[in-house]
């Protein structure tokens, strides 16, 4: 590939590619990522259309909190039970919402520490309403508009405080 | 560390390496390092317990990178493993009160610093330590323009979870240089252990037979997918595992080819540099694949025609790859 064809504009996420120089010489040039140039939306779109199948299925309890941050993290049953250090017929069974009541405090820092949350935010979907529709913080990123929803973890491991804020 | 220069590289192991050898006063390039240590390869895997949908690898072992360049060069570096995170964190802590530079492996999941788009469970991400100032390490990621800051926790995330590959909490760093280095040697031991593994090994979903297997079963991959927003996000992801997974572009190919042109002229074998050439156009033809999947993902356009399509371009790049290694293989005994 010659240079001028792997330059992409997109600052925001910078990769090395080795191309053809102008003088036949091959070597490194820095670039953007063209995936994320141009379809870093539909990514977003379909991250967003998981969400909200999952939390359907969530709140109609007919998946376990565990299979929905499971399935929205590309997670296998095995990856998650070699992660949070549980067996894993005991993970399957919890995946259900009617064995879910049967997991533990422990279990559920481990699997909270799987997904880099606080142990509260396994067990809530914080809604951030915007333009007359409620959309999930955990897909917003706390980017939604003039509202700022930060989860503070504490020394506490059950405790985080959810911090909202008008954003300045 | 004022002494340390952070580069960016392609790829995280292959630029972690050659960070490291660099500051212990080794120049040698990234793509020498890839080469020398037979980074490229082929792996396709239809079911495993790890991956929730069929995936591919263009790359060999995580690890074997490092081990490699350590046989075949004469460095050496010192390894160390841990199942305490707070014994692991003092080790961490104590080399680099010392000013050594530390390579380390971590969960790429936890490192606060990358885009949320870019993160993903993946236990093999390789990056140096260079200082730290209070709770937060100073980090040389190769996949970055510039240093970065990581919390202590985070680090420690990464570098203790769990799952396949799980780090346990791997750190290294450079103990010795050789005075003298047989780069002719490890040269040609690189190019020939990579035309094995490409060329000669019986599993067959490994090699020239791995991508056979990948252009035959892409068009099983609906049946994995959930609904078609699936099957187009896994789609894409071809692009993802061939251009942005720190592979220099085409599947390592691209890097690759660097690497046998930077050869030819070490060995003085001009015929690696006419296969350098043959190589960059096997990678034009991977990047194609790559901007297909994208476009027929985004047009959710995964009809059998269109998959039927895709295999028959990863068909055509096996046929190239097997002319190339054989070439290759023939060109360096």
């Amino acid at each position: 590939m010659k240079e001028k064809e792997g330059y992409v504009d997109y600052p925001e996420q910078q990769m090395i590619l080795y191309v053809e120089k102008d003088d036949g010489k091959y070597g490194p040039m820095q670039t953007g990522s063209f995936i994320s140039a141009n379809y870093l939306d539909d990514y977003k779109l379909k991250r967003r259309n998981l969400e909200i199948g999952l939390r359907e299925q969530l709140t109609a309890n007919s998946i376990s909190p565990l299979k929905y941050f499971m399935v929205l993290e590309d997670l296998t049953l095995s990856e998650l039970s070699a992660r949070a250090g549980i067996r894993k017929s005991r993970v399957r069974k919890q995946l259900t919402p009617q064995k879910f009541g049967s997991v533990t405090t422990n279990e559920l820092q481990r699997y909270a520490a799987v997904f880099n949350i606080g142990v509260a935010n396994l067990l809530q979907v914080v809604l951030v309403g915007i333009n007359g529709n409620y959309e999930s913080n955990l897909i917003l990123e706390n980017s939604a508009g003039h509202i700022s929803v930060i989860h503070e973890p504490t020394a506490n491991p059950f405790v985080v405080l959810t911090k909202i804020e008008e954003r300045k | 560390m004022e002494n340390y220069h952070h580069k960016m590289a392609a790829h995280c192991e292959s630029g972690t390496v050659t960070a490291l050898l660099n500051h212990g006063g080794l120049e040698i390039t990234e793509p020498l390092v890839f080469g020398i240590s037979g980074g490229i390869f082929f792996g396709y895997f239809h079911k495993t317990k790890a991956f929730s949908f069929p995936t591919f690898i263009m790359r060999n072992k995580p690890g074997q990178i490092r081990n490699n360049i350590e046989n075949r060069l004469g460095v050496k570096f010192r390894t160390y493993e841990f199942r305490d995170p707070v014994k692991g964190q003092i080790q961490l802590d104590d080399l680099l009160i010392r000013k050594i530079p530390t390579g380390v492996q971590v969960d790429f999941f936890y490192m606060d610093y990358v885009p949320s788009w870019e993160r993903v469970h993946i236990n093999v991400h390789y990056l140096v330590v260079v200082g730290k100032d209070g709770n937060h390490y100073a980090i040389s990621d190769s996949y970055f323009p510039a240093m970065v800051e990581l919390d202590a926790s985070s680090l420690e995330k990464g570098r203790f979870a769990g799952g396949n590959m799980s780090p346990k909490g791997f750190i290294f760093h450079l103990d010795r240089v050789p005075a003298d280095i047989d780069y002719q040697a490890a040269i040609v031991k690189g190019i020939k252990k990579a035309c094995f593994y490409m060329l000669r090994l019986p599993m067959p979903f490994l090699g020239i037979r791995g991508i056979r297997l990948f252009a035959k079963k892409v068009v099983e991959w609906p049946s994995f997918a959930r609904d078609t927003e699936h099957l187009s996000h896994e789609i894409m992801k071809i692009n993802i595992l061939l251009e942005d997974q720190g592979t220099g572009g085409a599947g390592f190919r691209y890097i690759y080819a660097t690497f046998l042109q930077q050869a030819a002229a070490i060995v003085q074998k001009p015929e690696l540099k006419e296969l350098s050439e043959e190589l960059m156009k096997i990678g034009d033809g991977w990047r194609e694949i790559s901007l297909f999947s994208a476009r027929i993902g985004k047009n959710r356009d995964l009809g059998p025609d269109k998959l039927k399509l895709l295999s028959e371009m990863i068909y055509d790049r096996a046929e190239a790859e097997e002319r190339f290694f054989k070439n290759l293989s023939v060109a360096i005994k």
